[in-house]
């Protein structure tokens, strides 16, 4: 079996073992299934979430949410990133607060960004948007930060435009700490989305979960809940995915 | 030619400024092949640095006459990046000056041929030996035909072998071109084996101190580092540098 075989089956075998020690306990030990259901009602909760067309709303919705706020978090960091690399003043400036508001919980701010933006699509969009911010603008920052100052005087020398200068030599330099930063973004915006739904509004993953847990649907809890990890593992897979493209110079 | 006329250089450091660079006065033939050579912290990469626009000087001016545009320069270190292969970072400059694309194959291949390296285009940069990559650094510097190449100590950080074969292969270039080059060296050797005329500078501050004329013929070989001529310059050398 080649390697790359072997590790496309090994996660899939871990969670097969996941789920045979889950039926064998609740098997055994008799737990009532409002407290924990068998993974073969999850299985079914799940199914008839997609048969009736429900999964498919609340999942795209999430989804939805979850990719504008990454994509649009990310651009907006680095920009914010390449904004304080390049203008020490500002950086002097902004350090402090900046600080102050990285080392603060984000997740603070949901219920403030209901009030402002609503109980919509946009709310959740501007709490993933702060969460994935920050860790993208200092992934830009101590990216540009570490460029080799032999590669800005190669820059100088070739009489490169600012844009070239950035395109060609800054962001592929910077590209390893920029996804370092993405990487903790994604993990977050997963977080943001589910909590904002939580928090308001009739759709989406997060409120499957909340609207199952008051009603005492507990293999709908149960189908969220793992849908919301598959989701989570997705994202991270897809930044996983980019970075080993985009990286792939490095040893 | 490049006239240096009264360029000084004085850096501000925490004990206030710091003078690296007396006053210098220079002239530069062009197609001539001139070295520099002196102690550590003699000012003569800062020198370079200046003639290349990579720093400013404090005092004086550079007259620029007949060595227009983008200057050729090699670092000590090749400074390739390290995301392009061997082709793409001899091309590097070629495609961010809006060359043709056709134009920048044909100039590419001619490049990496010379160097030996056609067999080693697609690879990239940390695959390649020091040698290679300062052979892919030259490549580049000489992509966009400068008419002046400015070599910061190139060939430094490579073992005895590679240093001598770059060497024979740089005086190929020269003789082939003919272009102004100027190479800052800390070889009494390299500086005497390749140039038309070697600056001795002295340290702390920098200042010239003696300007040695090679009268060496050429094409020079391995015949040339037998000629007692030749043992006597590198002793004048090492003598200026003492």
């Amino acid at each position: 079996m080649t390697s790359g075989l072997r590790r496309a089956l090994e996660l899939p075998a871990a969670l097969l073992g996941v789920a045979l020690a889950w039926d064998l306990y609740v098997r055994l030990s008799g737990v009532p299934p409002y407290l924990l259901p068998a993974p073969g009602d999850v299985g079914r909760a799940i199914v008839d979430l997609a048969t009736s067309g429900q999964l498919w709303t609340h999942l795209s919705f999430t989804l939805g949410n979850l990719a504008a706020g990454l994509a649009l978090g990310a651009v907006l960091g680095m920009a914010a990133g390449l904004a304080l690399a390049r203008v020490p003043a500002l950086e002097r400036a902004l350090g402090g607060p900046i600080l102050f508001l990285q080392t603060a919980p984000k997740i603070a701010l949901a219920p403030l960004f209901v009030i402002w933006f609503g109980l919509g699509a946009t709310s959740k969009m501007v709490l993933v948007v702060s969460l994935v911010l920050f860790p993208v603008m200092i992934g830009m920052l101590v990216g540009l930060r570490g460029v080799d100052r032999r590669l800005i005087d190669l820059a100088r020398l070739l009489q490169l435009s600012p844009w070239q200068r950035f395109r060609r030599i800054e962001l592929p330099a910077a590209l390893p700490e920029l996804f370092v930063g993405l990487r903790v973004g994604a993990v977050q915006a997963v977080v943001g989305a589910i909590l904002g739904e939580w928090m308001s509004g009739r759709q989406g993953l997060g409120y499957l979960m909340t609207f199952a847990t008051a009603t005492y649907k507990t293999p709908m809890l149960f189908a969220a809940v793992v849908l919301t990890a598959l989701l989570g593992i997705a994202v991270y897979q897809a930044v996983d995915v980019a970075e080993r493209r985009l990286l792939s110079w490095r040893a | 030619m490049i006239r240096i006329e009264g360029v000084s250089k004085t850096f501000s450091g925490p004990g206030g400024p710091v003078e690296a660079l007396r006053p210098v006065d220079l002239t530069i033939l062009s197609g001539s092949f001139t070295s520099i050579i002196g102690p550590s912290g003699c000012g003569k990469s800062t020198l370079l640095r200046i003639v290349a626009g990579l720093e400013t000087a404090s005092t004086g001016r550079i007259a620029n006459e007949g060595e227009q545009g983008r200057p050729g320069f090699v670092f000590q270190e090749p400074v390739l990046l390290p995301w392009l292969t061997a082709r793409e970072n001899v091309r590097f400059p070629l495609d961010t000056s809006g060359v043709p694309r056709a134009e920048g194959d044909r100039r590419t291949d001619e490049l990496l041929a010379m160097i030996g390296l056609s067999s080693f285009a697609q690879a990239l940069p940390r695959t390649l030996s020091g040698g290679m990559r300062q052979r892919v650094a030259i490549a580049r510097a000489l992509s966009y035909d400068p008419a002046l190449l400015l070599m910061d100590e190139p060939f430094g950080a490579l073992d005895l072998l590679t240093r001598d074969r770059l060497n024979d292969e740089l005086m190929a270039i020269w003789t082939a071109t003919r272009k102004t080059i100027v190479l800052v060296t800390h070889s009494v050797e390299e500086a005497a084996y390749l140039s038309d005329t070697v600056v001795v500078m002295s340290a702390r501050p920098g200042a010239i101190k003696r300007i040695h004329t090679v009268d060496l013929e050429r094409p020079r070989g391995e015949r040339t580092k037998l000629d007692p001529r030749f043992h006597q310059l590198m002793a004048d050398l090492r003598r200026d540098l003492a």
